[in-house]
Protein backbone atom coordinates (compact mmCIF):
# COMPACT_ATOMS: atom_id res chain seq x y z
CA UNK A 1 0.00 0.00 0.00
CA UNK A 2 1.03 3.49 -0.90
CA UNK A 3 1.75 5.13 2.51
CA UNK A 4 1.85 8.62 1.23
CA UNK A 5 -1.50 7.89 -0.33
CA UNK A 6 -3.14 6.78 2.86
CA UNK A 7 -1.77 9.56 4.78
CA UNK A 8 -2.91 11.86 1.88
CA UNK A 9 -6.39 10.56 1.70
CA UNK A 10 -7.21 10.53 5.57
CA UNK A 11 -6.03 13.96 5.96
CA UNK A 12 -8.73 14.87 3.23
CA UNK A 13 -11.31 13.38 4.48
CA UNK A 14 -10.48 14.49 8.21
CA UNK A 15 -10.25 18.04 6.66
CA UNK A 16 -13.26 18.19 4.57
CA UNK A 17 -15.51 16.81 7.94
CA UNK A 18 -14.36 19.44 10.18
CA UNK A 19 -16.05 21.96 7.48
CA UNK A 20 -19.50 21.92 6.45
CA UNK A 21 -19.78 19.69 3.45
CA UNK A 22 -22.02 17.87 1.06
CA UNK A 23 -22.64 14.47 1.86
CA UNK A 24 -23.27 12.49 -1.23
CA UNK A 25 -20.07 14.52 -2.63
CA UNK A 26 -18.24 13.09 0.53
CA UNK A 27 -19.14 9.57 -0.03
CA UNK A 28 -18.27 9.94 -3.67
CA UNK A 29 -14.68 11.35 -2.32
CA UNK A 30 -14.64 8.78 -0.18
CA UNK A 31 -15.29 5.11 -3.30
CA UNK A 32 -13.31 7.14 -5.28
CA UNK A 33 -10.20 7.32 -2.82
CA UNK A 34 -11.34 3.46 -1.70
CA UNK A 35 -10.73 2.50 -5.26
CA UNK A 36 -6.89 4.37 -5.00
CA UNK A 37 -6.02 3.12 -1.87
CA UNK A 38 -7.34 -0.26 -2.11
CA UNK A 39 -6.42 -0.43 -6.07
CA UNK A 40 -10.22 -1.76 -6.80
CA UNK A 41 -11.57 -1.73 -9.88
CA UNK A 42 -15.03 0.06 -8.38
CA UNK A 43 -16.67 0.74 -4.90
CA UNK A 44 -19.73 1.83 -3.84
CA UNK A 45 -21.48 2.77 -0.84
CA UNK A 46 -24.76 1.22 -0.40
CA UNK A 47 -27.34 2.31 2.44
CA UNK A 48 -29.58 0.39 3.84
CA UNK A 49 -33.15 2.07 3.23
CA UNK A 50 -35.93 0.84 6.61
CA UNK A 51 -38.53 0.92 3.83
CA UNK A 52 -36.65 -2.67 3.20
CA UNK A 53 -33.84 -1.88 0.33
CA UNK A 54 -30.81 -1.35 -0.07
CA UNK A 55 -29.71 1.99 -2.13
CA UNK A 56 -26.28 3.29 -3.90
CA UNK A 57 -25.51 6.49 -1.92
CA UNK A 58 -22.33 7.13 -4.19
CA UNK A 59 -20.11 4.61 -6.82
CA UNK A 60 -17.05 5.08 -8.70
CA UNK A 61 -18.33 5.57 -11.74
CA UNK A 62 -21.92 5.70 -13.12
CA UNK A 63 -21.58 3.01 -15.41
CA UNK A 64 -25.03 1.49 -15.69
CA UNK A 65 -23.62 -2.26 -15.02
CA UNK A 66 -21.81 -1.20 -11.78
CA UNK A 67 -25.17 0.41 -10.41
CA UNK A 68 -27.02 -2.87 -11.46
CA UNK A 69 -24.80 -4.51 -9.38
CA UNK A 70 -25.60 -2.62 -6.37
CA UNK A 71 -29.36 -3.06 -7.33
CA UNK A 72 -29.18 -6.65 -7.37
CA UNK A 73 -27.89 -7.37 -4.16
CA UNK A 74 -31.06 -6.66 -2.76
CA UNK A 75 -32.10 -9.90 -3.77
CA UNK A 76 -28.61 -11.67 -2.99
CA UNK A 77 -25.06 -10.55 -2.76
CA UNK A 78 -22.28 -9.70 -0.21
CA UNK A 79 -23.76 -6.49 0.99
CA UNK A 80 -26.96 -8.03 1.24
CA UNK A 81 -24.92 -10.69 3.61
CA UNK A 82 -23.27 -7.96 5.30
CA UNK A 83 -26.37 -6.08 5.92
CA UNK A 84 -27.50 -9.19 7.61
CA UNK A 85 -25.09 -10.53 9.85
CA UNK A 86 -23.02 -7.19 10.24
CA UNK A 87 -19.44 -8.60 8.92
CA UNK A 88 -16.97 -8.18 6.38
CA UNK A 89 -18.53 -10.37 3.28
CA UNK A 90 -15.25 -11.58 0.80
CA UNK A 91 -16.12 -13.27 -2.76
CA UNK A 92 -12.33 -13.80 -3.28
CA UNK A 93 -13.13 -15.77 -6.95
CA UNK A 94 -16.82 -14.95 -8.45
CA UNK A 95 -15.68 -16.98 -12.02
CA UNK A 96 -15.40 -20.11 -9.64
CA UNK A 97 -17.14 -23.03 -9.42
CA UNK A 98 -20.37 -23.41 -7.28
CA UNK A 99 -20.74 -19.17 -6.31
CA UNK A 100 -22.40 -18.56 -3.32
CA UNK A 101 -25.00 -16.07 -5.54
CA UNK A 102 -25.19 -17.15 -8.75
CA UNK A 103 -26.93 -14.47 -10.14
CA UNK A 104 -25.06 -11.74 -8.58
CA UNK A 105 -21.09 -13.37 -9.79
CA UNK A 106 -22.74 -13.95 -13.45
CA UNK A 107 -23.63 -10.78 -14.06
CA UNK A 108 -20.44 -8.74 -11.75
CA UNK A 109 -18.15 -11.57 -14.25
CA UNK A 110 -19.76 -9.60 -16.85
CA UNK A 111 -18.81 -6.46 -15.81
CA UNK A 112 -15.36 -7.19 -15.97
CA UNK A 113 -15.29 -8.14 -12.01
CA UNK A 114 -14.23 -11.50 -10.13
CA UNK A 115 -13.63 -10.23 -6.52
CA UNK A 116 -15.80 -8.79 -3.90
CA UNK A 117 -15.84 -7.57 -0.54
CA UNK A 118 -18.28 -6.03 1.61
CA UNK A 119 -17.42 -3.90 4.52
CA UNK A 120 -20.41 -2.77 6.81
CA UNK A 121 -20.92 0.61 7.83
CA UNK A 122 -21.40 0.14 11.68
CA UNK A 123 -22.82 2.69 14.35
CA UNK A 124 -22.60 0.83 18.01
CA UNK A 125 -25.55 -1.70 16.89
CA UNK A 126 -27.31 -1.17 13.81
CA UNK A 127 -25.57 -1.88 10.46
CA UNK A 128 -26.79 1.05 8.21
CA UNK A 129 -24.88 0.00 5.35
CA UNK A 130 -21.60 -1.16 3.43
CA UNK A 131 -18.85 -0.05 1.37
CA UNK A 132 -18.57 -2.87 -1.45
CA UNK A 133 -15.22 -3.04 -3.42
CA UNK A 134 -14.91 -4.72 -6.31
CA UNK A 135 -11.58 -6.25 -7.93
CA UNK A 136 -10.85 -7.48 -11.45
CA UNK A 137 -8.73 -10.25 -10.70
CA UNK A 138 -9.14 -13.20 -8.42
CA UNK A 139 -8.04 -13.19 -4.76
CA UNK A 140 -9.86 -10.12 -3.63
CA UNK A 141 -7.71 -8.08 -1.40
CA UNK A 142 -5.38 -8.53 1.54
CA UNK A 143 -5.16 -8.65 5.35
CA UNK A 144 -4.00 -4.95 5.29
CA UNK A 145 -6.15 -3.73 2.67
CA UNK A 146 -9.58 -4.98 4.33
CA UNK A 147 -8.19 -2.67 7.23
CA UNK A 148 -7.95 -0.01 6.24
CA UNK A 149 -10.98 -0.94 3.81
CA UNK A 150 -12.94 -1.04 7.05
CA UNK A 151 -11.60 2.28 8.79
CA UNK A 152 -12.66 3.89 4.98
CA UNK A 153 -15.87 2.11 6.06
CA UNK A 154 -15.95 3.63 9.33
CA UNK A 155 -15.14 6.89 8.15
CA UNK A 156 -18.62 6.83 5.74
CA UNK A 157 -20.51 6.25 9.09
CA UNK A 158 -19.59 9.03 10.74
CA UNK A 159 -19.41 11.36 7.56
CA UNK A 160 -23.38 10.30 7.41
CA UNK A 161 -23.97 11.67 11.04
CA UNK A 162 -20.98 14.59 11.43
CA UNK A 163 -24.15 17.41 11.91
CA UNK A 164 -26.26 16.06 14.57
CA UNK A 165 -25.97 14.81 18.24
CA UNK A 166 -26.01 10.96 17.86
CA UNK A 167 -26.60 9.50 21.03
CA UNK A 168 -30.07 9.53 19.47
CA UNK A 169 -30.82 6.68 17.87
CA UNK A 170 -33.70 8.56 15.81
CA UNK A 171 -30.83 11.38 14.44
CA UNK A 172 -29.54 8.07 12.53
CA UNK A 173 -32.47 7.25 10.65
CA UNK A 174 -33.41 11.25 9.70
CA UNK A 175 -29.83 11.49 8.43
CA UNK A 176 -29.68 8.76 6.29
CA UNK A 177 -33.17 10.03 5.15
CA UNK A 178 -31.53 13.14 4.29
CA UNK A 179 -28.98 11.76 2.61
CA UNK A 180 -30.95 9.05 0.31
CA UNK A 181 -33.34 11.83 -0.95
CA UNK A 182 -30.17 14.18 -1.59
CA UNK A 183 -29.28 11.57 -4.19
CA UNK A 184 -32.26 11.46 -5.25
CA UNK A 185 -32.03 15.31 -6.45
CA UNK A 186 -28.85 14.34 -7.38
CA UNK A 187 -30.21 12.31 -9.90
CA UNK A 188 -33.11 14.23 -11.45
CA UNK A 189 -30.81 17.24 -12.24
CA UNK A 190 -28.49 14.68 -14.01
CA UNK A 191 -31.05 13.70 -16.08
CA UNK A 192 -32.15 17.27 -17.29
CA UNK A 193 -28.76 18.65 -17.50
CA UNK A 194 -28.02 15.24 -19.63
CA UNK A 195 -31.31 16.09 -21.76
CA UNK A 196 -30.16 19.57 -22.30
CA UNK A 197 -26.83 19.33 -23.54
CA UNK A 198 -26.98 15.24 -25.02
CA UNK A 199 -24.25 14.04 -23.18
CA UNK A 200 -23.99 11.12 -20.47
CA UNK A 201 -25.34 10.75 -17.39
CA UNK A 202 -21.55 9.94 -15.89
CA UNK A 203 -20.64 13.71 -18.06
CA UNK A 204 -23.72 15.29 -16.32
CA UNK A 205 -22.71 14.48 -12.82
CA UNK A 206 -19.37 15.29 -13.06
CA UNK A 207 -20.09 18.57 -14.65
CA UNK A 208 -22.65 19.06 -11.72
CA UNK A 209 -19.73 18.26 -9.29
CA UNK A 210 -17.40 20.11 -10.65
CA UNK A 211 -19.59 23.19 -11.19
CA UNK A 212 -20.12 22.86 -7.24
CA UNK A 213 -16.54 22.38 -6.56
CA UNK A 214 -15.75 25.52 -8.36
CA UNK A 215 -18.20 27.57 -6.75
CA UNK A 216 -17.90 26.56 -3.35
CA UNK A 217 -21.29 25.42 -3.16
CA UNK A 218 -22.93 21.77 -1.71
CA UNK A 219 -23.51 19.74 -4.89
CA UNK A 220 -27.19 18.62 -3.47
CA UNK A 221 -27.57 22.39 -3.12
CA UNK A 222 -27.00 23.31 -7.06
CA UNK A 223 -28.67 20.20 -7.91
CA UNK A 224 -31.76 21.07 -6.11
CA UNK A 225 -31.44 24.73 -7.81
CA UNK A 226 -30.94 23.06 -11.23
CA UNK A 227 -34.03 20.90 -10.58
CA UNK A 228 -36.19 23.81 -9.49
CA UNK A 229 -35.04 26.34 -12.53
CA UNK A 230 -37.23 27.68 -14.66
CA UNK A 231 -34.11 27.09 -17.24
CA UNK A 232 -32.00 24.39 -17.98
CA UNK A 233 -28.96 26.48 -18.75
CA UNK A 234 -25.61 25.36 -17.50
CA UNK A 235 -24.04 26.98 -15.79
CA UNK A 236 -27.33 28.14 -14.04
CA UNK A 237 -27.58 31.57 -14.30
CA UNK A 238 -26.16 34.19 -11.44
CA UNK A 239 -27.89 32.44 -7.90
CA UNK A 240 -29.88 34.48 -5.94
CA UNK A 241 -30.23 34.55 -2.30
CA UNK A 242 -32.35 31.47 -1.13
CA UNK A 243 -36.00 32.44 0.29
CA UNK A 244 -36.27 31.25 3.21
CA UNK B 1 -34.89 -6.48 0.23
CA UNK B 2 -37.51 -7.21 -2.35
CA UNK B 3 -39.87 -4.62 -2.08
CA UNK B 4 -42.19 -7.25 -0.72
CA UNK B 5 -42.52 -4.81 2.45
CA UNK B 6 -44.18 -1.80 0.45
CA UNK B 7 -46.43 -4.10 -1.11
CA UNK B 8 -47.81 -5.50 1.90
CA UNK B 9 -48.32 -1.68 3.18
CA UNK B 10 -49.96 -0.38 0.29
CA UNK B 11 -52.24 -3.27 0.61
CA UNK B 12 -53.09 -2.36 4.16
CA UNK B 13 -54.09 0.90 2.74
CA UNK B 14 -55.92 -0.12 -0.22
CA UNK B 15 -58.05 -2.70 2.90
CA UNK B 16 -58.69 0.14 4.67
CA UNK B 17 -60.53 2.15 1.21
CA UNK B 18 -62.25 -0.50 0.00
CA UNK B 19 -63.68 -1.12 3.44
CA UNK B 20 -65.43 2.04 3.03
CA UNK B 21 -66.51 1.64 -0.37
CA UNK B 22 -64.02 4.35 -1.89
CA UNK B 23 -60.96 5.05 -3.97
CA UNK B 24 -57.81 5.35 -2.19
CA UNK B 25 -56.64 8.39 -0.64
CA UNK B 26 -54.75 10.53 1.73
CA UNK B 27 -57.39 9.94 5.06
CA UNK B 28 -56.96 6.08 4.30
CA UNK B 29 -52.47 6.37 4.58
CA UNK B 30 -53.31 8.30 7.70
CA UNK B 31 -55.48 6.15 9.10
CA UNK B 32 -53.29 2.64 8.38
CA UNK B 33 -50.64 5.00 9.93
CA UNK B 34 -51.94 5.46 12.95
CA UNK B 35 -53.15 1.94 13.58
CA UNK B 36 -49.72 0.14 12.63
CA UNK B 37 -47.58 2.46 14.51
CA UNK B 38 -50.41 2.92 17.65
CA UNK B 39 -49.92 6.67 17.32
CA UNK B 40 -53.02 8.96 18.49
CA UNK B 41 -53.53 11.24 14.96
CA UNK B 42 -52.17 11.67 11.86
CA UNK B 43 -52.52 14.82 9.13
CA UNK B 44 -51.31 15.68 6.13
CA UNK B 45 -50.61 19.14 4.80
CA UNK B 46 -50.19 20.48 0.91
CA UNK B 47 -46.89 22.07 0.15
CA UNK B 48 -46.61 25.24 -1.87
CA UNK B 49 -42.81 25.94 -2.82
CA UNK B 50 -40.98 25.19 -0.27
CA UNK B 51 -43.27 25.29 2.72
CA UNK B 52 -46.28 23.38 4.13
CA UNK B 53 -49.51 25.35 2.94
CA UNK B 54 -52.80 24.10 3.73
CA UNK B 55 -54.34 20.95 5.90
CA UNK B 56 -55.52 17.85 3.36
CA UNK B 57 -56.71 15.86 5.82
CA UNK B 58 -56.78 15.24 9.57
CA UNK B 59 -57.76 12.11 11.62
CA UNK B 60 -58.82 14.09 14.67
CA UNK B 61 -59.43 17.55 16.05
CA UNK B 62 -56.40 17.24 17.77
CA UNK B 63 -54.33 16.63 14.38
CA UNK B 64 -56.06 19.70 12.98
CA UNK B 65 -55.24 21.59 16.15
CA UNK B 66 -51.53 20.72 15.96
CA UNK B 67 -51.40 20.93 12.08
CA UNK B 68 -52.84 24.66 11.74
CA UNK B 69 -50.65 25.69 15.08
CA UNK B 70 -47.82 25.25 12.74
CA UNK B 71 -49.02 26.54 9.95
CA UNK B 72 -50.17 29.58 11.49
CA UNK B 73 -46.90 29.96 13.73
CA UNK B 74 -44.40 28.93 10.51
CA UNK B 75 -42.56 26.88 13.30
CA UNK B 76 -42.94 23.18 14.27
CA UNK B 77 -41.03 19.93 12.71
CA UNK B 78 -43.83 19.90 9.64
CA UNK B 79 -41.68 23.12 8.80
CA UNK B 80 -38.18 21.76 9.40
CA UNK B 81 -38.89 18.41 7.68
CA UNK B 82 -39.70 20.55 4.39
CA UNK B 83 -36.48 23.01 4.58
CA UNK B 84 -34.09 19.48 5.56
CA UNK B 85 -36.24 16.98 3.26
CA UNK B 86 -35.42 14.73 6.57
CA UNK B 87 -37.81 13.28 9.04
CA UNK B 88 -38.02 14.70 12.49
CA UNK B 89 -38.79 12.41 15.31
CA UNK B 90 -39.24 14.18 18.49
CA UNK B 91 -40.31 11.51 20.76
CA UNK B 92 -40.71 13.44 23.92
CA UNK B 93 -41.87 16.98 23.37
CA UNK B 94 -41.52 17.85 27.05
CA UNK B 95 -37.19 17.54 26.60
CA UNK B 96 -35.05 20.14 26.13
CA UNK B 97 -33.97 19.43 22.54
CA UNK B 98 -38.02 20.29 21.29
CA UNK B 99 -38.44 23.33 23.50
CA UNK B 100 -35.22 24.69 22.02
CA UNK B 101 -36.20 23.71 18.36
CA UNK B 102 -39.81 25.11 18.66
CA UNK B 103 -39.95 27.73 21.93
CA UNK B 104 -43.34 28.86 20.22
CA UNK B 105 -45.04 24.93 19.06
CA UNK B 106 -43.85 22.86 21.93
CA UNK B 107 -45.36 24.08 24.50
CA UNK B 108 -48.52 24.98 22.68
CA UNK B 109 -48.44 21.40 21.56
CA UNK B 110 -47.88 19.84 24.67
CA UNK B 111 -51.03 21.88 26.26
CA UNK B 112 -53.28 20.37 23.29
CA UNK B 113 -52.40 16.95 24.99
CA UNK B 114 -49.30 15.70 22.34
CA UNK B 115 -46.47 14.02 24.13
CA UNK B 116 -44.51 12.74 20.91
CA UNK B 117 -44.83 14.05 17.14
CA UNK B 118 -43.26 12.72 14.30
CA UNK B 119 -43.18 14.20 10.89
CA UNK B 120 -42.15 12.95 7.33
CA UNK B 121 -41.33 15.25 4.70
CA UNK B 122 -43.94 14.05 1.13
CA UNK B 123 -40.77 14.25 -1.42
CA UNK B 124 -39.24 12.65 -4.38
CA UNK B 125 -35.85 14.45 -4.64
CA UNK B 126 -36.73 18.26 -5.63
CA UNK B 127 -40.33 17.58 -5.52
CA UNK B 128 -42.01 18.57 -2.57
CA UNK B 129 -45.70 17.59 -2.14
CA UNK B 130 -46.51 18.52 1.64
CA UNK B 131 -45.98 16.74 5.01
CA UNK B 132 -47.30 13.95 6.98
CA UNK B 133 -47.49 14.64 10.57
CA UNK B 134 -47.96 12.14 13.32
CA UNK B 135 -48.81 11.93 16.99
CA UNK B 136 -49.14 10.23 20.09
CA UNK B 137 -50.48 11.46 23.42
CA UNK B 138 -48.08 9.93 25.89
CA UNK B 139 -44.31 10.70 24.82
CA UNK B 140 -41.81 7.72 23.75
CA UNK B 141 -40.04 6.51 20.38
CA UNK B 142 -41.21 4.98 17.39
CA UNK B 143 -40.43 1.75 17.49
CA UNK B 144 -37.68 0.93 15.21
CA UNK B 145 -39.78 -1.40 12.52
CA UNK B 146 -42.58 1.30 12.38
CA UNK B 147 -40.49 3.73 10.95
CA UNK B 148 -39.69 1.69 7.75
CA UNK B 149 -43.94 1.38 7.69
CA UNK B 150 -44.24 5.22 8.13
CA UNK B 151 -41.78 5.82 5.18
CA UNK B 152 -43.36 3.87 2.71
CA UNK B 153 -46.60 5.36 3.66
CA UNK B 154 -45.17 8.62 3.17
CA UNK B 155 -44.25 7.72 -0.04
CA UNK B 156 -48.06 6.97 -0.75
CA UNK B 157 -49.07 10.01 0.02
CA UNK B 158 -46.34 11.77 -1.75
CA UNK B 159 -47.76 9.87 -5.06
CA UNK B 160 -51.55 10.67 -4.09
CA UNK B 161 -50.60 14.30 -3.51
CA UNK B 162 -48.82 14.62 -6.92
CA UNK B 163 -51.59 12.68 -8.77
CA UNK B 164 -53.97 14.58 -8.09
CA UNK B 165 -52.90 17.61 -8.25
CA UNK B 166 -51.59 17.01 -11.66
CA UNK B 167 -54.63 15.94 -13.08
CA UNK B 168 -54.68 12.41 -12.83
CA UNK B 169 -58.27 12.98 -12.28
CA UNK B 170 -59.08 9.59 -14.81
CA UNK B 171 -57.03 7.59 -13.01
CA UNK B 172 -58.26 8.55 -9.90
CA UNK B 173 -55.94 7.79 -6.87
CA UNK B 174 -56.22 4.60 -7.52
CA UNK B 175 -53.32 4.87 -10.13
CA UNK B 176 -51.11 4.89 -7.08
CA UNK B 177 -51.94 1.61 -5.99
CA UNK B 178 -53.32 -0.35 -9.78
CA UNK B 179 -50.61 -0.96 -11.13
CA UNK B 180 -47.88 1.45 -9.72
CA UNK B 181 -47.11 0.43 -5.97
CA UNK B 182 -44.96 -2.40 -7.06
CA UNK B 183 -43.38 -0.27 -9.54
CA UNK B 184 -42.53 2.13 -6.65
CA UNK B 185 -41.78 -0.73 -4.13
CA UNK B 186 -38.28 -0.82 -4.73
CA UNK B 187 -36.17 2.52 -5.84
CA UNK B 188 -34.59 2.99 -9.41
CA UNK B 189 -32.35 5.56 -10.43
CA UNK B 190 -33.80 5.87 -13.86
CA UNK B 191 -37.44 6.98 -12.42
CA UNK B 192 -35.22 10.06 -10.79
CA UNK B 193 -33.28 10.50 -14.14
CA UNK B 194 -35.93 9.89 -16.26
CA UNK B 195 -37.93 12.83 -14.08
CA UNK B 196 -34.82 15.18 -14.54
CA UNK B 197 -34.81 14.50 -18.69
CA UNK B 198 -38.48 15.11 -18.77
CA UNK B 199 -38.90 18.32 -17.23
CA UNK B 200 -36.49 19.41 -20.63
CA UNK B 201 -38.73 17.06 -23.34
CA UNK B 202 -41.95 18.22 -22.17
CA UNK B 203 -41.00 21.67 -20.75
CA UNK B 204 -42.37 21.46 -17.34
CA UNK B 205 -41.34 21.83 -13.78
CA UNK B 206 -40.25 18.54 -11.47
CA UNK B 207 -43.56 17.65 -10.22
CA UNK B 208 -45.60 17.72 -13.56
CA UNK B 209 -42.96 15.48 -15.41
CA UNK B 210 -42.93 13.02 -12.80
CA UNK B 211 -46.77 13.05 -13.23
CA UNK B 212 -46.43 12.95 -16.85
CA UNK B 213 -44.06 9.87 -16.22
CA UNK B 214 -45.92 7.85 -14.26
CA UNK B 215 -49.71 8.96 -16.26
CA UNK B 216 -48.29 7.03 -19.51
CA UNK B 217 -46.32 3.98 -17.78
CA UNK B 218 -49.84 3.29 -16.20
CA UNK B 219 -51.48 4.49 -19.83
CA UNK B 220 -49.42 1.95 -21.15
CA UNK B 221 -49.65 -1.00 -18.40
CA UNK B 222 -46.25 -0.95 -17.95
CA UNK B 223 -43.56 -0.68 -15.57
CA UNK B 224 -42.58 2.67 -14.39
CA UNK B 225 -39.10 1.46 -14.40
CA UNK B 226 -39.16 0.13 -17.48
CA UNK B 227 -40.29 2.74 -19.19
CA UNK B 228 -38.04 5.11 -17.06
CA UNK B 229 -35.13 3.14 -18.69
CA UNK B 230 -36.37 3.37 -22.07
CA UNK B 231 -36.26 6.79 -21.85
CA UNK B 232 -32.87 7.32 -20.11
CA UNK B 233 -31.39 4.83 -22.83
CA UNK B 234 -33.35 7.12 -25.51
CA UNK B 235 -35.25 4.25 -26.82
CA UNK B 236 -38.19 6.81 -26.17
CA UNK B 237 -39.06 10.01 -25.78
CA UNK B 238 -42.64 11.73 -24.83
CA UNK B 239 -44.14 14.62 -26.75
CA UNK B 240 -45.58 18.09 -25.62
CA UNK B 241 -49.36 16.35 -26.17
CA UNK B 242 -50.82 13.87 -23.55
CA UNK B 243 -50.61 11.08 -26.66
CA UNK B 244 -47.96 11.39 -28.26
CA UNK B 245 -44.29 10.05 -27.90
CA UNK B 246 -41.90 8.28 -30.12
CA UNK B 247 -39.06 7.08 -30.64
CA UNK B 248 -35.33 8.79 -30.59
Amino acid sequence: MDTELLSDTFVELADTMVAEFDVIEFLHLLTDRSVALLAASAAGVVLADPRGELRVAAASSEEAELLELFQLQNDQGPCLECFRTGRAVTATDLAGPAPQWPRFAEAAARAGFRSVEALPMRLRDQVIGALNLFGAGPGGFDAADLRIGQALADVATIGLLHERNVRRRETVAEQLQGALNSRVVIEQAKGKLAERLSIDMGRAFKMLRDYARNSNQHLTDVARDFVDGATADFPPPARRQPHR
Amino acid sequence: MTGSRALAVWAQVAAHAAAQGQRPSVADVCAVAVSSAQLSGAWVVAARGSDPDFVMCVTDPVSEQLAELQLTLGEGPCRDVLASAAPVLAGDLGDAESARRWPAFTPAACQLGAGALFAFPLIVGAIRAGVLGLYRSSPGPLPGRRFGDLLILADAATVMLLGSEHGDAENGDGAALDGQAPDLALHRAEIDQATGMLTVQLGVPVAAAFARLRAYAYSQDRRLADVAGDIVARRLRLGRDPGQHGGP
